[in-house]
């Protein structure tokens, strides 16, 4: 396995390393404990990959010992002709056997937006002093 | 009696962040889009598979618009000029973005590469993304919109395959339509699949070969 396979993901996983980073420092804080973070299911983001880099990444700083948790966020579409919304409706296409999701608003059948699901954000680190 | 709380050696603290990890190239994102909209440039992003036809297409569009518009050429790619080589060919401005190992181009490329140019001379960028349907859709560069290119070529799955990528654009065009029947291929069906996913989408079969379809592409993109 190289890491180029994973670029993607290893530079968001960069990304949140030097923001935990930078706010343990800003409290003194002597290493960091946990890392909460939320992806969106419809993110382009692969969960295994994400673990497998912060593994590699964190190494020799004050995340060397922490735990990355990941809460997998549902997504959720907003229709503006009926004001539905909910979650992203799934479709199945039978000839294929494949479930994809799909933007039509499944109350009235016009095009949604999706407005939740596609972020990576870290929700709050636990760092000790 | 007074409880005292004492700090003590090892206190653990929990801090709120609710930081957003795609923030940074969000802000990048919607300052190129604030640098285009003050000088009155469409941008169009132009994403799509490896050898789906994104530089045909291009030098397509550019052979019918370099009359009428003021152009300028961003190529993403892993390494070579290549591409930029071959839209260069069309007399327009182009600018080779080598991203090294990235799959996708992320708006702070973008930024870099508008610092080099002269954006009042121009009406028009076409920015070509990385061949790949998976991490572009991801990063927004700040074009005004975003286009899928893939190919007859590519089998039949590839729209249900990747349903995140058209989701994310306003146009999608399926190239090599002259090829459609050698390998069994229907257009109307991949033209569904996109639907299914992204029913705003515009879909448009070309042959950028025989140059076919382009002007419904331009159509679609608004740049009459």
């Amino acid at each position: 396995m190289t890491l180029a396979a994973y670029m993607h993901e290893l530079s968001m996983v960069s990304n949140i390393i030097d923001i935990a980073i930078h706010e343990a420092k800003k409290r003194n804080a002597t290493s960091v404990i946990e890392v909460n973070l939320v992806v969106g299911k419809y993110s382009m983001l692969g969960l295994e990959q994400l673990c497998y880099c912060y593994d590699l990444l964190i190494k020799d700083t004050l995340l060397k010992t922490s735990k990355l948790n990941i809460k997998h966020e549902d997504g959720k579409i907003h229709c503006d002709k009926c004001k539905y919304k909910g979650p992203i409706p799934l479709k199945e296409e039978p000839e294929y056997h494949i479930i994809f999701p799909t933007l039509v608003c499944p109350k009235c059948g016009n095009p949604a937006e999706i407005i939740s699901g596609r972020d990576c954000y870290i929700k709050s680190l636990k760092v000790k002093t | 009696m007074t409880k005292i709380v004492e700090h003590e050696e090892d206190e653990v603290f929990d801090i709120e962040l609710e930081e957003s990890i795609l923030k940074k190239n969000e802000d990048f994102a919607k300052k190129n889009s604030e640098l285009f909209k003050t000088n009155n440039i469409k941008t169009i992003d132009i994403m799509g598979s490896i050898g789906s036809g994104k530089t045909s297409l291009i030098e397509a569009m550019v052979k019918r618009l370099k009359e009428k518009h003021q152009i300028a050429v961003l190529n993403g790619d892993l390494t070579t000029t290549i591409d930029s080589d071959r839209v260069a060919k069309h007399g327009v401005d182009v600018i080779q973005i080598n991203t090294g190992k990235e799959c996708h181009l992320d708006a702070n490329l973008i930024s870099k590469a508008l610092e080099d140019m002269e954006l009042d001379q121009l009406d028009l960028i076409i920015i070509e993304n990385v061949g790949n349907l998976i991490c572009p859709g991801e990063f927004r560069l700040g074009a005004e919109q975003r286009l899928v290119v893939i190919s007859v070529t590519e089998g039949p799955y590839m729209v249900l395959k990747h349903p995140f990528i058209f989701m994310e654009a306003n146009v999608v065009v399926i190239n090599k339509l002259d090829l459609a029947e050698a390998m069994n291929v229907e257009f109307e069906k991949l033209k569904a699949d996109v639907m299914s996913i992204n029913p705003k989408a515009e879909v448009i079969g070309t042959s950028c070969r025989n140059d076919k379809g382009i002007i419904y592409v331009i159509g679609a993109l608004n740049l009459n």
